[in-house]
């Protein structure tokens, strides 16, 4: 809603400067988007008039015009606009000007013709969008006057955001009315006095509302013997301020009251209404109208129209018919001021896709008891401005009065809510400044508030609390803080054990990422996934904004690879980056998706580039296995073991799948070549985890184990088994055999190469034994030894090798 | 023969060779040369029999005072040269300290996850415990309990992102993509008895095209509180404590009335500008930066999850953590915190 200052001053005096009125305006709840400072850039344009236009003689396309601006010479001016002819009085930018758009003015010569200033199109000043010519001036202005005072616009207009439920705001009396709320002053409101004829309005139309309860209200003024042509200059000037397009004196006073009261009009040439008759009827099938756009349109049951006796003449409440619509020939008009059931003129407007100026009052509810003043407001500016007589009285169709809303409020609920200490008397003031009639219910300090009907919004107490608080001021309002015993802050076990998982990854090295909880099902197709495998269940959305993110994720993985891809992309070969998200599945015949936390993890490159000490190493599987053994350790996960893992994901060889007890948790491993091919990526090494049963399984809380009192002896053996047999094995075997001294035993070796025969590798394992009572003696802890390498000796075929 | 003469003779001789001794097995060498088993002063002892008994105490005597000067020149001496060890060690090893130092591979928290762990801990120290629900909603949660009322353009297509329906019965309730974290206060609302202190933070869609100011995901936070008593005053206080503690003591804020379906009064929150402390500037331009929204929970929504508006009340707020993290490190662009380049987020 664009506010002229100028204009709002017309209903109220305030001594605020621009700032303080904005941020008044903005404390109180009317947010100030813009201020517009209007003149700025305008100060070297001033009034000219047109005394000559002649061609150029070296231009077909230029005109030499000689132009007076209220000085002893006219001025000469090369100009390339069409619509211009002598007489016409129009902006001139002066030599020195530099316009809003940045263009300096200045003496120039054009194809050999002097031209000493600009005419300038609306754009150029930046009033309009209009840059289809020369701005024509109406006639009234004074030739040689500064365009902005001439023009009125040495003035400030204001943008305000006016949330939808505050309909009365789209007024320059409501925006005055909050201007009177936050000062005090007093709101002069225009008095209306219709001169009237001696004709009666009733004879010369006929209104019906068919439909009550779509149009509650329908009144109309009739004026006849109008003459229709332009606004004056002042009225011009307003709309334009106020962001409308001037068209002729009858369209523009319906647009300057709507913009004045908040009540759209809308004025038909009476003539072209059959038999003079509005029906305000909902639309049958088949019928359509032609819009003042010019476009014709299909109408259904759904919709409310205004008709004659025969065909609708207007969208109710959205827009006027062509056929209705008033012309420089019409002579009487019927102006049209009604009020609208708000859903309805809503669901027609978007159906239409016509969000008019209209619309966009009438379906956040305009003033149903507002409807004859601005119907009176306008007849009256029409006799003043474009002649006519009105016919006497108000054809006013309104059965059924809407009246004013009766609430209960309570002082102490005010102060309860708010936590101020208001007294009665500042409340029932702040009330009355917003027009609101209270009267206090006798022996209590409670008010019953009558709410006129411009306030659609306040319905119930909680509507006026806020009044008060916000005309009070929030910033008025005591800090305090809630004094309760019901505060009881913290992490469940659930969010602890993620943070402690995250943070493992991060000090493993491995960096957080955040992607979209949406994919593209096509990358899914990159990963090999089979049909009818889980990673397909996609859940599918309706309205996706494109095919790249149209499904909800069914694996981390997609997303994972492409921010591999990404980095990789960008010259970052090494990135380990870890994420954790939820994923998402269509069961067959379940109609609410699953969704499920998983950790996803993704390995390519190196840790670190190649330094000083040490040389980069690519990250293997092993890398990979390690950050998994991290998380578990972590969260004190036991009971875990590995398996093969099958999935055309993942390499056959290097992955595998992680299970606690029975349960599969998730995999790992390096990705299958053909997925590395898909997605053009070097190699990499993903996981996925599932998060809840991780964290099913995660200790509670640990219990010390007891430091060792007793020394260890440590041993060292190395043992030649089949390169076929796993390493799990021998420490399966070692540990078995070597209880209950052995306390622990790690391999610290794996050789292959000179030295060891072909199908054969060297497992060197470092084994600490320790009684926990008594220190271990020699003979026992060799024997221990003995029996472990006999017994791997027995079960594997392992030769001793030291 | 042993002499006072010889054994002054014999002292110079042995004093030379240890000042000429350069390092410490030199004067080992000299040592034992001298004062060893088979050394000049043992042989010069080994003599002292063969002199007359008066002469013999005399020599003796001055055969161990010159044993006693020698040890303490070679002693001295020796600790002359094994400083100068100790110096040429030190000299030695003496390494660049200028090279890089040795360190492990390093991890970076998304930025946004640090924002939103700054964000609960601060509330989590005022008493509130973390909520949290799942992404895909029913529109009942998301809108309908909060009450939205069904023509909102909120839950319009062009603004929401809706799940196709795929059984053969269909669910009577839409399926969506949550707009806001909100329907976590309600799903907790409906399990629980006030009081109520909670903070939910999440991610949440809304039908944007990515562009430097949108992203059809993003992440909120959102705070909750009911209780008996509970007033706008509180709410007040509560904000101006987290902002103090999330961006600094000086920090002010400045509440704005506004419009939301959920909450009465309501509004929008403003910090004061850290860059010109409130007096207007090119970040800000008024001084003031909006990061979030309040207010008062509506007596619908209290009542809708079965509690009694009359007995108690309470406040709800939100906030968008990627504008957060934007207003904090200054990131010119919200696709840079989806893009997880390595060197954005490396950084933080
Ligand atoms: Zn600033």
């Amino acid at each position: 809603m664009l506010v002229p200052l100028s204009w709002l001053k017309e209903y109220i005096d305030f001594e605020l400067s621009v700032d303080e009125l904005v941020d008044q305006l903005n404390l109180s709840g009317t947010a100030v988007e813009s201020v517009r400072f209007m003149g700025k850039g305008l100060d070297y344009v001033r009034i000219g008039q047109l005394l000559e236009v002649e061609p150029h003689p070296d231009a077909d396309k230029l005109s030499v015009t000689k132009v007076d601006i209220g000085q002893a010479e006219p001025l000469q001016i090369v100009c390339g606009a069409k619509n211009i002819k002598p007489g016409d009085k129009v902006p001139v930018a002066l030599v020195g000007a530099t316009l809003p758009n940045g263009i300096e003015i200045k003496a120039a010569k054009l194809r050999g013709v002097t031209s000493r200033g600009m005419l300038c199109s609306q754009i150029e000043l930046r009033l309009g969008t209009d840059a289809a010519g020369i701005y024509i001036l109406p006639e009234d202005v004074e030739v040689g006057a500064l365009f902005t005072e001439a023009l009125g616009l040495d003035d400030v207009v204001v943008d305000l955001e006016i949330t939808p439920n505050r309909p009365d705001c789209l007024a320059m009396i409501g925006v005055a009315r909050e201007v009177r709320a936050i000062t005090g002053n007093e709101l002069r409101k225009p008095a209306v006095s219709v001169k009237e004829g001696t004709g009666k309005a009733e004879d010369a139309a006929t209104i019906v509302i068919d439909d009550l309860e779509l149009c509650p209200r329908y009144a109309a003024r009739i004026i006849k013997g109008v003459k229709v042509g332009p606004s004056p200059a002042w009225m011009e000037q307003r709309l334009q301020k106020a962001g409308m397009r001037p068209i002729n004196n009858i369209v523009d006073i319906t647009n300057l009251v709507m913009l004045e009261t908040g009540q759209p009009l809308h004025a038909f040439d009476l003539k072209t209404l059959k038999e003079g008759k509005i029906i305000v009827r909902r639309a049958k099938p088949g019928e359509k109208i032609t819009t003042l756009d010019g476009v014709e349109r299909e109408l259904d049951r759904n919709m409310l129209v205004i008709a004659d006796s025969d065909v609708p003449v207007a969208l109710a409440g959205v827009m006027g018919g062509a056929e209705t619509e008033v012309t420089d020939a019409t002579v009487d008009i019927l102006l049209e001021s009604a009020y609208f059931e708000p859903d309805s003129i809503m669901r027609t407007a978007r159906k239409m896709g016509l969000l008019s100026e209209a619309s966009a009052r009438f379906e956040k509810g305009v003033d149903p008891n507002g409807a004859v003043y601005a119907a009176d407001r306008a007849a009256q500016l029409i006799a003043e401005y474009a002649g006519g007589e009105v016919l006497a009285g108000v054809i006013d169709v309104y059965p059924e009065k809407i009246e004013p809303r009766t609430l209960q409020l309570r002082t102490d609920r005010v102060n309860g809510i708010l936590g101020t200490t208001l007294s009665l008397p500042e409340i029932t003031d702040i009330l009355e400044k917003l027009e609101l009639k209270v009267s206090v219910i006798d022996g209590t300090d409670n008010m019953s508030v009558s709410v006129p009907t411009f306030r659609p919004d306040l319905e119930r107490e909680i509507d006026l609390i806020e009044e008060v608080a916000r005309i009070f001021g929030y910033n008025n309002i005591e800090s305090t803080l809630p004094e309760s015993s019901g505060k009881q802050g913290g992490l469940s076990h659930r969010q602890k054990t993620v943070e402690s998982i995250k943070a493992r990854l991060l000090a493993s090295g491995l960096s957080e990422i955040i992607t979209y909880s949406l994919i593209d099902p096509r990358e899914v197709d990159k990963l090999q996934v089979p049909e009818g495998d889980p990673l397909r269940w996609f859940v599918k959305l309706m309205n996706p904004l494109s095919e790249e993110l149209s499904v909800l994720r069914t694996t981390l993985l997609v997303n994972l690879l492409k921010v591999l891809k990404y980095n990789v992309n960008r010259e970052q070969y090494d990135v380990q980056v870890f994420e954790v998200g939820h994923i998402f599945w269509h069961e067959n015949g379940k109609e609410m998706p699953d969704e499920e936390a998983m950790l996803g993890i993704a390995l390519t490159g190196a840790w670190q580039a190649d330094e000083w000490h040490e040389k980069a190493r690519n990250i293997d599987f092993f890398d990979l296995k390690g950050a998994v053994e991290a998380v578990l350790d972590e969260i004190g996960v036991t009971g875990w073991s590995l398996r093969q893992f099958a999935h055309p994901v993942l390499h056959p060889g290097k992955s595998a799948e992680l299970l606690i007890g029975d349960e599969p948790i998730g995999y790992f491993g390096e990705l299958h070549p053909d997925v590395l091919a898909a997605f053009d990526m070097p190699t990499a090494y993903v996981g996925e985890l599932n998060m809840d049963k991780l964290i099913d399984n995660a200790i509670v809380s640990r219990e010390l184990i007891e430091i060792p009192k007793h020394p260890a002896i440590t041993l060292d053996i190395a043992v030649l088994v089949a390169d076929t047999v796993a390493q799990e094995k021998l420490i399966e075997l070692i540990e078995a055999e070597g209880k209950p001294l052995l306390e622990q035993a790690k391999l610290f070796d794996l050789y292959t190469g000179k030295g060891v025969p072909d199908g054969k590798k060297s497992m060197a394992y470092t084994m600490v034994f320790r009684a926990s009572e008594r220190t271990l003696t020699d003979e026992e802890t060799l024997d221990a030894r003995d029996r472990i390498i006999a017994r791997l000796n027995k079960e594997l075929g392992a030769e001793i090798r030291m | 023969m042993a002499s006072k003469a010889e054994l002054d003779n014999f002292y110079e001789q042995a004093k030379g060779a240890v000042e000429s001794a350069s390092d410490l097995r030199a004067l080992d060498q000299v040592r034992v040369e001298f004062l060893g088993k088979k050394g000049q002063i043992t042989s010069v002892l080994k003599t002292l029999g063969q002199l007359p008994a008066d002469e013999r105490k005399l020599v003796g005597q001055a055969a161990n005072e010159v044993r006693r000067r020698l040890e303490g020149a070679i002693s001295a001496k020796q600790t002359e040269l094994s400083r100068a060890d100790v110096e040429e060690r030190l000299a030695t090893e003496a390494v660049d300290i200028t090279l890089p130092g040795r360190r492990t591979a390093h991890g970076s928290q998304h930025l946004i996850s640090q924002v939103i762990k700054e964000i609960t801990g601060i509330f989590i120290g005022l008493g509130y415990r973390v909520a949290e629900g799942p992404e895909v909603e029913i529109d009942y949660f998301n809108f309908k309990a909060l009450n939205q009322p069904p023509d909102h353009p909120a839950r319009s297509l062009q603004d929401t992102f809706y799940i196709k329906k795929e059984s053969v019965h269909p669910a009577d309730d839409d399926i969506l993509l949550r707009t806001h974290t909100s329907p976590v206060q309600i799903r907790v609302m409906k399990e629980q008895e006030p009081p109520v202190y909670i903070i939910a933070p999440g991610k949440a869609f809304r039908r944007d095209v990515p562009d430097p100011s949108h992203l059809p995901m993003f992440h909120q936070v959102e705070g909750l509180a009911v209780d008996e008593g509970i007033t706008f005053g509180d709410l007040k206080g509560t904000l101006e404590a987290f902002t103090k503690q999330m961006f600094g003591k000086k920090r002010k804020i400045r509440l704005r009335p506004h419009f939301f379906p959920f909450t009465e009064p309501s509004a929008e929150v403003d910090v004061s500008c850290a860059v010109c402390d409130g007096k207007g500037c090119r970040l800000c331009g008024s001084g003031w930066l909006e990061i979030l929204g309040a207010g008062m929970v509506d007596p619908n929504v209290l009542m809708e999850v079965g509690y009694d508006p009359e007995k108690v009340s309470g406040f709800a707020f939100g906030m968008g953590v990627e504008r957060i993290a934007l207003l904090m490190h200054g990131v010119p662009d919200l696709r840079m915190f989806i893009e997880n380049d390595m060197r954005f987020v490396k950084q933080f």
